[in-house]
């Protein structure tokens, strides 16, 4: 019973306690200065947390910013070239730039272009540096330099993709593995992650893909 | 304190019994949604569609739940002293359990960062192509676990020792920022996964974690949102099951595989569960108060002295 009494006192003590929102005696006023500054911290704390949030959330399902590693995609992306790739709702076509991840391949992404997608035959013919699609020679303005026969033999060079994959290459044909290379092969469209839009930087390197 | 248990009952149930179905839904998604040679996901897999469907309505369920108690959103009301749990020590056993748990990841993710870090410099000394991570936000998240146990240590702390308005349980809001961090390793550590069913629960777990911790510190700091919070604690338990079923498995085929357990997925582990019971404890302690709001109507003391009394005596 003593006991209650005490926790009584000790009650009545913190329920008495002006709080921010009453105090209007020197004391009160500097809880009051107290609780507004905690707010705002608070509330600041909380927009960038949310921000976060709200970015890792866009990245993951949205759309992401990602650095260009190696030289497979010149002259078209360069090392380090910084690119918005569009991941909702995107279903490969051809002539897209991709992103897309062979984990038996290697851990990390890659970035290649369509050249076939599913029901589509490709054939490249390496003695006059021809890729062929359903029997029709491709216009490529984008490659780098005429292909030349790649250093791990003609690879995949004579292939139906079937339905729900893709035929991917690099735009610098001799420096790039691709779908070409045995490792990688047709690429199965579960794998990309998506389309490349825009190169954002350096500026000087920007352009819609 | 009977009628005080109806409502901490309700959610409790609800909760753990959304729980545990999610985490044996994903047992089960691990073992036949996925295709076995490449990893990849298999379209329209029952388990994932039902998993899916699990979520949502148990999201939708703990909405109406939060919709039928009192509790808005009143700067002036003594929210800060919800948590004041003398004579009852589950509040302050679970906060303070949390941060044991986010203690116990400080060094776990601090040797995997070291590790990945040393690998980093090797590989580029060796002239070869570094590995994409360098260990450094790993170990940004070992500080950020640091940071969020001394927050989860404060909020067990206020919970036995009330304080004046205001102090409360601001303190939250150090887990909260921290699972920053945490969300950016998570997401980095995945950036490549194509499959998303692989780290995206994880993601959206870390990120209803993050928003209740933030609404448990706006409690204190003069912006309460007791039913949200109310809704973000049930949700950071429910969402936490799935990625914890997830991590415990990868665990158990490491130990199979005679590999360490000093491993990303530990720390994982160990994060998820700390912020499971953080959750837990504000499951355990909000309905009630709620309830007596219902009964007692616009006390501004907070309930303080009905709910501290009425506990105290059961203890006696």
């Amino acid at each position: 019973m003593e006991r209650d009494n005490r926790m009584d006192d000790k009650l009545d003590e913190l329920r008495d306690t002006p709080g921010p929102e009453e105090g209007q005696d020197p004391a009160g006023g500097r809880a009051k200065r107290d609780g507004s500054a905690s707010r705002d911290l608070y509330l600041n704390v909380r927009v960038l947390v949310g921000m976060m949030a709200v970015f890792v959330l866009l990245f993951t399902f949205v759309a992401r910013v990602i650095v260009v590693s190696g030289p497979s995609m010149e002259s078209t992306l360069w090392e380090r070239d910084l690119i918005f790739v569009w991941a909702l709702g995107y279903e490969p076509r051809q002539g897209d730039i991709v992103v897309l991840t062979q984990e038996h391949y290697q851990e990390d992404s890659i970035i290649k272009r369509v050249i076939a997608t599913g029901g589509q035959r490709v054939d490249i013919d390496y003695n006059t540096g021809t890729v062929y699609v359903d029997g029709q020679a491709l216009q490529e303005d984008y490659i780098n330099e005429p292909m030349r026969l790649p250093g791990w033999g003609e690879g995949v060079n004579h292939v139906e993709v079937p339905e729900g994959c893709i035929f991917v290459m690099g735009d610098n044909r001799n420096h790039s593995a691709d779908s070409r290379h045995p490792d990688i092969g047709i690429v199965d469209t579960r794998c990309v992650i998506g389309r490349g839009l825009a190169v954002l930087f350096p500026f000087s390197h920007w352009q819609g893909l | 304190m009977k009628n005080s248990v109806s409502g901490r009952t309700s959610w409790l149930i609800s909760v753990g019994a959304a729980a545990l179905a999610a985490a044996l839904l994903r047992r089960w998604q691990l073992a036949s949604a996925f295709e076995p040679d490449t990893g990849l996901a298999t379209p329209g897999a029952q388990a994932s569609v039902i998993l899916m469907c699990l979520l949502v309505m148990a999201g939708a369920w703990l909405i109406l739940l939060a919709m039928g108690r009192a509790g808005g959103p009143d700067p002036a009301r003594r929210w800060d002293m919800v948590f004041v749990t003398r004579g009852d020590p589950v509040f302050p056993a679970l906060a303070v359990g949390a941060a044991v748990l986010a203690a116990l990841a400080v060094p776990v993710l601090f040797v995997v960062g070291v590790d990945q870090f040393q690998l980093y410099q090797m590989a580029r000394e060796a002239g070869v192509q570094p590995p994409s991570n360098n260990g450094m936000l790993t170990l940004a998240t070992a500080a950020g676990a640091l940071l969020a146990a001394l927050g989860l240590l404060q909020m067990g702390r206020d919970g036995l020792r009330p304080g004046r308005r205001g102090k409360g349980g601001f303190s939250a809001a150090l887990p909260g920022a921290a699972g920053c961090v945490w969300l950016m390793e998570s997401f980095r550590a995945h950036a490549a996964n194509p499959v998303q069913w692989d780290y995206a629960p994880q993601l959206i777990a870390i990120v209803v974690g993050m928003g209740f911790y933030m609404d448990f510190a706006g409690m204190s700091a003069g912006a309460p949102r007791p039913r949200r919070l109310l809704w973000m604690a049930g949700m950071t338990v429910i969402l936490s099951a799935p990625p914890l079923a997830t991590v415990l498995a990868e665990l158990s085929a490491r130990t199979a595989a005679g590999s360490s357990l000093l491993a990303a997925e530990t720390g994982d582990a160990l994060l998820l569960l700390s912020q499971l019971l953080a959750a837990a404890g504000v499951l355990w302690r909000l309905p009630p108060y709620l309830e007596r709001l219902d009964r007692s109507g616009p006390d501004r003391s907070g309930g303080l002295e009905e709910a501290s009394i009425e506990e105290e005596t059961t203890d006696e």
